[in-house]
């Protein structure tokens, strides 16, 4: 190739077509082989390695810094249904709730939330209410005749938005088979 | 050589070619007509004038059918056919099957434009014909084939020049795809369902959709392009090898690039990054052919001045350099999160068919028009007209598009400072493009004036002289020395290719562990493969071109493995539907809870899944969208007798041409239209459902956000609920009569297409849908409103009011059933 001479005619024509053999502009083989290495290392750095940002995690990032971003704003009201599901959209703090749940919760209420000593809190019945601003409140002031624990005096209103959170989250409404339905069915 | 063979005259047959130029040009009158009729609809929504016929989702498929298969179609059999016999030296392999593809295939057009405003529709984009329609194309394709590879065989030119690579590709890709996207089962003469439902729906007919691009309106133009611009310019081509490297390029890369119109849908990731890498790789493939166009006109600059025929050469070129610029930009996922789904990708097609294939269509008719009436061009002023107004029409049409598909993708991602979404009422962007579509409509208008200006001219031209038979002396040769097809194709660069791809997919799916390693033996192949063209004494590519089997076959190969790579591996997940993480959690809990479930009827509340639009200000959603995301990952209900008759009205009205049903993982469009949507909602939907383009807003979780009432007011007068919307009134289904005893037929196609329809479902259908029917009736009739049972209005209330959720209640007993559980 390094003979090559510009312009120069092949012996041969097509129905009076003739054509040149130049040599391909270098910008455009740059252009085919830098796309070609750019792919190869996009591949490896966002699926090989999972260092890059896939939309659904890019998704859940948006939602729990828009979770954030409006918690801050309501700062200074009072918890409320809207505070906790706030709550329950940051990752960093459903997983301090789950820490929680794991170490305080699941004696009674089993790891998947089914219910043992204390009820199933994965159907659709509750005794105190399963509104959001209701679990808190539950969780906060216990139910001491019946043995749940008022965590409030021993945790932080920010550590029970957490739990409240995890169980929001991750455990109410999975529908699980577990201890019989106590309470009144919740509305749609 | 020569002396010892024959000479004999070869006869060229010019009146397929002719015939070919006349379909193309009265059909491309008809497209754009169309075309023009559509954006006045848009700005002016009385243009639907009320009719089931006329109404923008039937008629939309019918413009760009035309335009691809009517309009380039002809136009492109026109170019192969002239081009082909002249570069072969021999006639086309049979008067007779010219003829065959020739009526065969307008026979197709014309039922196209009978039965798409009927509303007989397979509602997959660019291939809505019903199927006898699509046996029928098949039938000219293979007539077409047979025809060119005949031609091919008693050929007297051993080596097949550049264009012929590109009709090759063409022909053999084009019947690949469109058999697979089109595997359908008939369930009427004019009805069928596809084989295929949701997420491998969506990735084999986008595999289709990007590939007739590639394979029906750029190779074959390509191929044209070969050889009409050195004949119009008197040029030889500027670089053999340039032609070699992308044509091999372009048509293997091209196949890969289908999941582009796939980003932020529930496609899997892989499939996604890989639509996006391998459009990002094509583009310098495409460039290629611009490049060789361009550069071959070095030196002819100045015959710009009076040619009409390589002005409208250039500038087609031009725009094909532009669009394949757009198309890998476009294909950026974060561009294409602002651009889906927006009037961009309108204004991209349109300057890829408009400026390439229209551009290339009109100089190729300038020149052809002349030669095969043994005359000279009938007004070359006209012609400049022609080219100008052309120019200038399409080009307020694509910028308008431009500003209104970025300013669309604004306003919907647009929120205010407390972050929540700036334009919550999807009509306001609308209302904004106004001005916009007014001006695509006149570069739309302005451009068939110059085509109109063109037909005039080509007929002026033709009855100035007379038709021309044009002959060739030929030395005629049978048989050709060289080595044999299977030498060929296990030559080193077939072997080398085989090894870069085998490479390439092992890359793909290697271990962080392992991926060095393979990276540094594909390297490693490259560089051999580099150092072995370097060496190669005999030109290998050029004795491929000897060989037509041989050429053809690697073609083959090239195509299908980007197709099988990403195919394969799609219908393997058909069986396995990916779970959300708490269902599978929950599923490996309770292996058998689905059915009591449904038992327990929590699909209908928690079904209503956060879609109102405002999950942060609305207490309960998240706990809502949790429990559905359960329920719904298996517990996939198929849609009732009812809602199908819907859904086959959605389905038949195209209302998929101006809705989406598929919500992207982004927070505006989460906060807009509710939980994005997941694979596994989709796994009933034959024919997929997803569309394109929103010029209305998503529906897919439009079920149980509106009162009936309100879909009844807004299907017969949508501007009664929406202002400002120019969605065609839909009046003539409230006496449009369901026939509900068709009902099982269609069922019982689908169960054996995997929906699980019991026996008992399928045996008490019409009964079931006239239940239900009386249900959403009578519900009506509480709020004063008289409508019968069998309208087909209620059937697509139905159908919308199951969009994106659970199980609906088909009777009274069953909706007090359903009420009382709660």
């Amino acid at each position: 190739m390094a003979q090559h001479r510009k312009d120069e005619l092949f012996d041969h024509e097509y129905d009076g077509i003739q054509e040149y053999d130049n040599r391909m502009p270098n910008w455009w083989l740059w252009l085919l082989y830098g796309t070609i290495i750019f792919s190869f290392l996009y591949w490896g750095i966002v699926h090989t390695f999972d260092r890059g940002t896939l939309p659904l995690e890019a998704y859940r990032a948006e939602v729990a810094s828009a979770a954030a971003e409006q918690l801050a704003r309501m700062e200074g009201m009072d918890i409320s249904d809207e505070s906790l599901i706030l709550v329950s959209r940051i990752p960093d703090r459903v997983d301090a709730g789950s820490r929680i749940w794991v170490q305080n919760c699941v004696e009674c209420h089993l790891a998947d939330g089914s219910g043992s000593i204390g009820p199933n809190l994965t159907d659709r019945y509750w005794l105190h209410g399963g509104k959001p601003l209701q679990i808190y409140t539950t969780i906060t002031n216990g139910v001491p005749e019946k043995g749940m624990v008022a965590w409030g005096e021993s945790m932080s209103p920010s550590k029970i938005q957490d739990v409240t959170a995890f169980l929001i989250s991750s455990i109410k409404g999975k529908q699980l088979p577990g201890k019989d339905p106590e309470g009144e069915p919740e509305e749609g | 050589m020569t002396t010892d063979a024959l000479k004999r005259e070869i006869v060229y047959d010019d009146r397929i070619v002719r015939a070919f130029i006349v379909a193309s040009v009265a059909f491309a009158v008809v497209a754009m007509s169309v075309g023009v009729l559509l954006a006045v609809q848009l700005v002016f929504w009385q243009a639907n004038f009320s009719t089931s016929w006329m109404a923008f989702g039937r008629l939309r498929p019918l413009h760009t059918n035309a335009a691809i298969f009517a309009f380039v179609g002809n136009m492109m059999f026109a170019g192969i056919y002239y081009s082909t016999q002249r570069l072969i030296k021999a006639r086309m392999g049979s008067d007779g099957l010219s003829w065959v593809h020739f009526w065969t295939w307008q026979l197709a057009i014309v039922g196209a434009a009978v039965s798409l405003p009927l509303g007989l529709t397979q509602a997959k984009e660019y291939a809505e014909l019903i199927w006898p329609l699509d046996i029928l194309i098949a039938v000219s394709w293979v007539a077409f084939s047979v025809n060119f590879f005949w031609a091919l065989a008693k050929r007297n030119e051993k080596n097949l020049y550049v264009s012929l690579w590109f009709y090759i590709a063409t022909i053999v890709t084009i019947p690949v795809l469109f058999i697979v996207n089109n595997l359908q089962l008939p369930t009427s003469f004019v009805h069928s369902y596809p084989i295929y439902a949701g997420v491998q729906d969506a990735l084999v007919q986008w595999w289709y959709g990007h590939n007739a691009v590639g394979f029906f309106l750029t190779t074959p133009i390509l191929g044209i392009m070969y050889y009409f611009i050195p004949k119009a310019c008197g040029r030889p081509v500027y670089s053999y090898r340039l032609s070699v490297v992308h044509f091999w390029a372009l048509i293997f890369l091209y196949i890969w690039a289908g999941p582009h119109h796939l980003l932020f849908t529930a496609l899997p990731d892989w499939a996604q990054s890989t639509g996006m890498l391998f459009s990002l790789i094509l583009l310098a493939p495409s460039w290629g052919g611009m490049l060789n166009g361009l550069l071959t006109l070095r030196g002819a600059w100045d015959k710009l001045k009076t040619d009409p025929v390589l002005k409208f050469f250039v500038v087609a070129l031009t725009f094909y350099g532009m669009s394949t610029f757009e198309g890998p930009l476009l294909s950026i996922k974060s561009v294409n999160s602002l651009a889906h789904y927006t009037d961009w990708i309108i204004g991209h097609v349109h300057g890829g068919t408009l400026g390439w294939n229209g551009f290339m269509a009109a100089g190729m008719f300038y020149w052809l028009v002349p030669r095969l009436f043994g005359t000279k061009l009938w007004s070359t002023q006209l012609a400049d007209a022609h080219f100008w107004t052309g120019t200038f029409g399409i080009l307020l049409y694509v910028v308008a598009m431009w500003i209104s598909g970025i300013n669309q993708g604004l306003y919907w991602r647009a929120l205010d400072a407390e972050g929540f979404l700036l334009y919550p009422d999807f009509v306001e962007w609308l209302v904004s493009a106004r001005f916009l579509y007014l001006m695509r409509m006149i570069g739309g208008t302005v451009y068939l004036l110059g085509f109109l200006a063109m037909a005039f001219n080509l007929i002026m031209t033709a009855r100035a002289g007379k038709p021309v038979v044009s002959a060739d002396r030929v030395v005629v040769r049978t048989g050709f020395a060289g080595p044999s097809t299977w030498e060929l194709i296990r030559g080193w660069p077939v072997v080398l290719s085989l090894l870069v791809v085998v490479g390439t997919v092992l890359f793909g799916i290697a271990s962080p562990l392992t991926q060095g390693a393979v990276a540094g033996f594909l390297a490693s192949l490259v560089v051999a493969a580099i150092l072995a063209i370097g060496l190669g004494k005999d030109n290998w590519h050029r004795l491929l071109e000897g060989r037509p089997l041989a050429f053809t076959i690697l073609t083959v190969v090239a195509i299908l493995i980007g197709g099988l790579a990403e195919l394969i591996p799609s219908v393997i997940i058909r069986h396995e539907v990916p779970l959300t993480p708490q269902a599978a959690e929950a599923k490996a809990t309770t292996p058998d809870s689905s059915a009591a479930l449904i038992a327990s009827g929590t699909t209908d509340g928690a079904g209503n899944a956060g879609g109102t639009g405002t999950p942060g200000g609305a207490p309960g959603s998240v706990e809502k969208a949790a429990a559905h995301a359960v329920v719904s990952a298996f517990t996939q209900q198929p849609y009732s007798p009812l809602e199908l008759t819907g859904r086959d009205i959605y389905v038949r009205e195209g209302c998929f041409n101006c809705h989406t049903q598929m919500i992207r993982p982004m927070r505006h469009e989460t906060l807009r239209y509710g939980e994005y949507s997941r694979a596994e909602e989709f796994i009933y939907d034959h024919p997929f459902q997803w569309g394109s383009r929103r010029i209305g807003p998503d529906l897919h979780r439009t079920g149980g956000k509106y009162p009936s009432l309100w879909h009844y007011i807004h299907m017969r007068d949508p501007r009664a609920t929406s202002p400002g919307s120019t969605m065609p009134s839909y009046r003539f289904l409230t006496d449009a009569a369901v026939d509900f005893d068709a009902i099982s037929r269609k069922m019982e196609a689908l169960r054996r297409l995997g929906v699980p329809y019991s026996e008992s479902d399928i045996r008490t259908a019409a009964q079931t849908a006239r239940s239900q029917a009386l249900l959403l009736a009578t519900d009506l009739a509480e709020q004063e409103i008289e409508i019968k049972t069998e309208s087909e209005l209620l059937a697509v209330i139905a159908y919308l009011q199951r969009l994106g959720r659970g199980p609906q209640p088909t009777a009274l007993e069953s909706a007090a059933a359903l009420e009382g559980g709660n």
